[in-house]
C-alpha cells in the first residue's frame, strides 16, 4: 500500500503522454508560395472529374500469320463426323457423334425420345450440333430426309444447335409433309425454341425443347387422326430402330408379363370366392324356416295360446334382468 | 309352462291351474270376453314415433317373411295398477283378432309382446304352434336385450333388439326341430297314464305287447 500513490502517479503520467498526438506537418511558406505561383492548388486532383492520367498500355499487335489463321477457322462440322450424321438412317433417335452432350444428358434425352416413340405414332429424330457449327454446303438436308425417312413410321427430324436453339431446323418425313402445313411446322418449332430459352444452360435448353416439340407432335398426330397411320404399313421399319432399354424397364416388362399370365386365373378365383360368399349371403337372407305342426292340447281354456313367457320389469336400473330370471309369484319371494 | 296368475308350473293338458284354478274365464272376467279387433302393432300408449313405427313394422315383417308360419304382434298400453301383464297377454292373444294378419295365420302362430310403460313392465306370450319350441327362458333372453333401452325410454330400439334376438332363437329352434323332431314331439306327448305303465310292466317292456294290446282294444 505504500507504493499506491507512486503507481497511480505513473499511470496518470503514462496516460497523459499517450493522449498527446504528434504534430501535423507544416508547410514551408516559401515553397508553398512558389507552387501556388505556377497554378498548383493543394487537393485539386480530387476536385475534378477528369481521370487521373495513366501510363499507356503496351499491347502486342497480332502477327499477320495469326490473322490469316483466324480467317481460316471454319464453323462447318468436321468431315470425320459427317458419315455418322448423314451416311445412313440413324439407329437411335438422338444423333450426337461429336459427343456434345454429356453422357448423362445423352442418356436422359435418348430415354425421353424412346418414351416419345413408344407413346406416339410419329417418331422424333434429333441431330445435335454445336451452337456455332454449320452443316457443310455439300450436304442437302432435304435430300437426307427424303432418302432416309421416306419409309417406315412418319418422323419429325430436328437439327438442333446446342446453346443456340433459335438456329434449329425442323423437317417432316415425306409421308406427313403434305398433311402438316408449313405454318404449323413453324409454330411447333417457334414454341419449342421459346420453351428452350426459358433455361440458360444448353443441356436444360435441349430438354425443354424436346418436351415441347413432343407436345407439338402430339397435336400433329391429332391433325392426322382420321387417316391411316403410315407407320402401320411397314412395322419392320419400326423394328429397325434400336432402342436401348432404360434402367428398370426389363423388370417392368417381366412384371407385366407375370401380371398378364396370372391375371385371368386370379380374377377367376376371386370372382369364384365372391360368388360363393354372395350365394351364401343370399341363401341366408332368403332362407325360410318352418316348424313342425305338432298337436298341442289346449290349456287353461285358451283356444289359441297358453304359452305365457317371461315378464320383465324395467322400472329401475337397480333391478337388472339377471335378478329377474326366476319368475316366481310374489308370495314366494323373500321380503 | 306356468300359470299366468300364480306363476306355478302346470302340466300339459291342464284345463285349469291345479294350484289356483285359473282359466281364461277368469281373465275374461277381468278384461272382457268379447273379441278385440286390433292391428299387429298397436301403440295405445303412444310411445313410438312415426319413424320408429316404420322400423318396428319392418322388423316384424322380416320375421313374418323368414318364418312363414309365424307372426309377431306388439301391444303397448297402460294396464293400470290392478291388471296383471301376464294375464293380460294371455287374454289378448286368445281374444284378439289381428286385422292386418292374413287369415291363414291364426293366433296359434302368433307371438305377442306387451309393454306397459306406466308400470314399466313387458311380457311375451306365444301361441300353441311355438309351444314345443320356445321356453320361458328364451322369451326372458329376448326381453332382457331391451332392458337397457326401455330403462331410458327408448322403446323402439328396445323392441328392435327383442325382435332381432327372437329371430335368432326361432332360426335355431327351427334347425333343431328339423334335425331332431322327436325331441320336440316328446314335449307335447300326453303323459303316460297309470294303466299304461302297469301294462308295460306286465308285458316286460316289450314292443310286441303294444301290437297285442292294440289287437285287444280294437274289438
Amino acid at each position: 500500500m505504500r507504493f499506491l500513490p507512486v503507481i497511480v502517479t505513473a499511470v496518470f503520467t503514462a496516460t497523459s503522454h499517450a493522449l498527446v498526438e504528434p504534430a501535423l506537418p507544416v508547410w514551408n511558406l516559401k515553397e508553398r508560395a512558389e507552387l501556388e505561383a505556377v497554378g498548383w492548388i493543394p487537393g485539386a486532383i480530387f476536385l475534378t472529374d477528369t481521370p487521373v492520367p495513366d501510363e499507356p498500355l503496351q499491347v502486342e499487335q497480332p502477327k499477320p500469320e495469326e490473322i490469316v489463321d483466324d480467317l481460316k477457322a471454319s464453323p462447318e462440322i468436321a468431315e470425320k463426323f459427317l458419315p455418322a450424321y448423314f451416311a445412313e438412317r440413324p439407329k437411335t433417335f438422338l444423333v450426337d457423334p461429336q459427343g456434345l452432350l454429356s453422357p448423362a444428358d445423352y442418356r436422359d434425352r435418348l430415354s425421353f425420345l424412346n418414351y416419345h416413340a413408344s407413346d406416339s405414332s410419329i417418331d422424333l429424330f434429333v441431330y445435335v450440333m454445336g451452337g456455332e457449327q454449320e452443316i457443310p454446303s455439300d450436304v442437302r438436308e432435304e435430300e437426307v430426309i427424303e432418302r432416309f425417312f421416306s419409309e417406315g413410321r412418319p418422323a419429325v427430324v430436328v437439327y438442333y444447335y446446342l446453346g443456340a436453339p433459335q438456329r434449329s431446323v425442323i423437317y417432316l418425313s415425306p409421308s406427313i409433309t403434305d398433311s402438316i402445313s408449313a405454318a404449323e411446322q413453324h409454330r411447333a418449332l417457334e414454341s419449342s425454341v421459346m420453351q428452350a430459352f426459358e433455361k440458360i444452360r444448353p443441356s436444360e435448353q435441349i430438354e425443354k425443347f424436346l418436351v415441347q416439340i413432343s407436345i407439338r407432335i402430339y397435336w400433329m398426330e391429332r391433325m392426322l387422326a382420321g387417316g391411316p397411320a403410315a407407320g402401320d404399313a411397314d412395322p419392320s421399319a419400326r423394328a429397325a430402330v434400336v432402342r436401348p432399354a432404360v434402367a428398370g424397364s426389363a423388370q417392368l416388362i417381366w412384371l407385366q408379363e407375370l401380371a398378364l399370365k396370372f391375371a385371368f386365373p386370379a380374377a377367376l378365383t376371386v370372382s369364384g370366392v365372391l360368388l360363393v360368399f354372395a350365394l351364401g349371403f343370399w341363401r341366408r337372407v332368403s332362407a325360410r324356416y318352418r316348424f313342425p305342426d305338432l298337436e298341442v292340447e289346449p290349456r287353461l281354456g285358451g283356444a289359441h295360446a297358453a304359452g305365457v313367457g317371461a315378464v320383465i320389469s324395467f322400472a329401475s336400473a337397480a333391478l337388472p334382468p339377471a335378478s329377474q330370471r326366476d319368475q316366481v309369484p310374489d308370495y314366494l319371494r323373500r321380503a | 309352462m306356468k300359470c299366468p296368475r300364480c306363476v306355478q308350473r302346470i302340466h300339459r293338458a291342464a284345463a285349469s291351474c291345479p294350484h289356483c284354478g285359473f282359466t281364461l274365464a277368469d281373465a275374461d272376467a277381468c278384461f272382457g270376453e268379447e273379441e278385440v279387433r286390433i292391428r299387429s302393432l298397436t301403440d295405445s300408449a303412444g310411445i313410438l314415433r312415426r319413424g320408429d313405427r316404420e322400423k318396428v313394422e319392418l322388423a316384424m315383417e322380416r320375421i313374418s317373411r323368414r318364418f312363414p308360419q309365424v307372426f309377431v304382434a306388439i301391444y303397448t298400453g297402460s294396464l293400470g295398477e290392478v291388471a296383471n301383464i301376464r294375464q293380460f297377454g294371455f287374454w289378448l292373444l286368445n281374444r284378439s283378432a289381428f286385422e292386418d294378419v292374413p287369415v291363414e295365420k291364426p293366433n296359434e302362430v302368433g307371438i305377442l309382446i306387451t309393454i306397459d310403460p306406466e308400470s314399466k313392465a313387458a311380457g311375451m306370450v306365444f301361441g300353441y304352434l311355438l309351444d314345443p319350441f320356445l321356453e320361458e327362458s328364451d322369451t326372458f333372453e329376448c326381453l332382457s336385450r331391451a332392458h337397457a333401452y326401455w330403462l331410458e325410454g327408448r322403446y323402439a330400439e328396445g323392441i328392435l333388439r327383442v325382435l332381432k334376438h327372437l329371430d335368432g332363437i326361432l332360426r335355431k329352434r327351427s334347425r333343431q326341430a328339423r334335425r331332431d323332431p322327436e325331441h320336440f314331439e316328446r314335449k307335447v306327448t300326453p303323459p303316460a297314464q297309470m294303466g299304461d305303465l302297469v301294462r308295460r310292466i306286465r308285458a316286460g317292456h316289450r314292443a310286441v305287447i303294444q301290437q297285442d294290446e292294440t289287437v285287444e282294444v280294437v274289438p
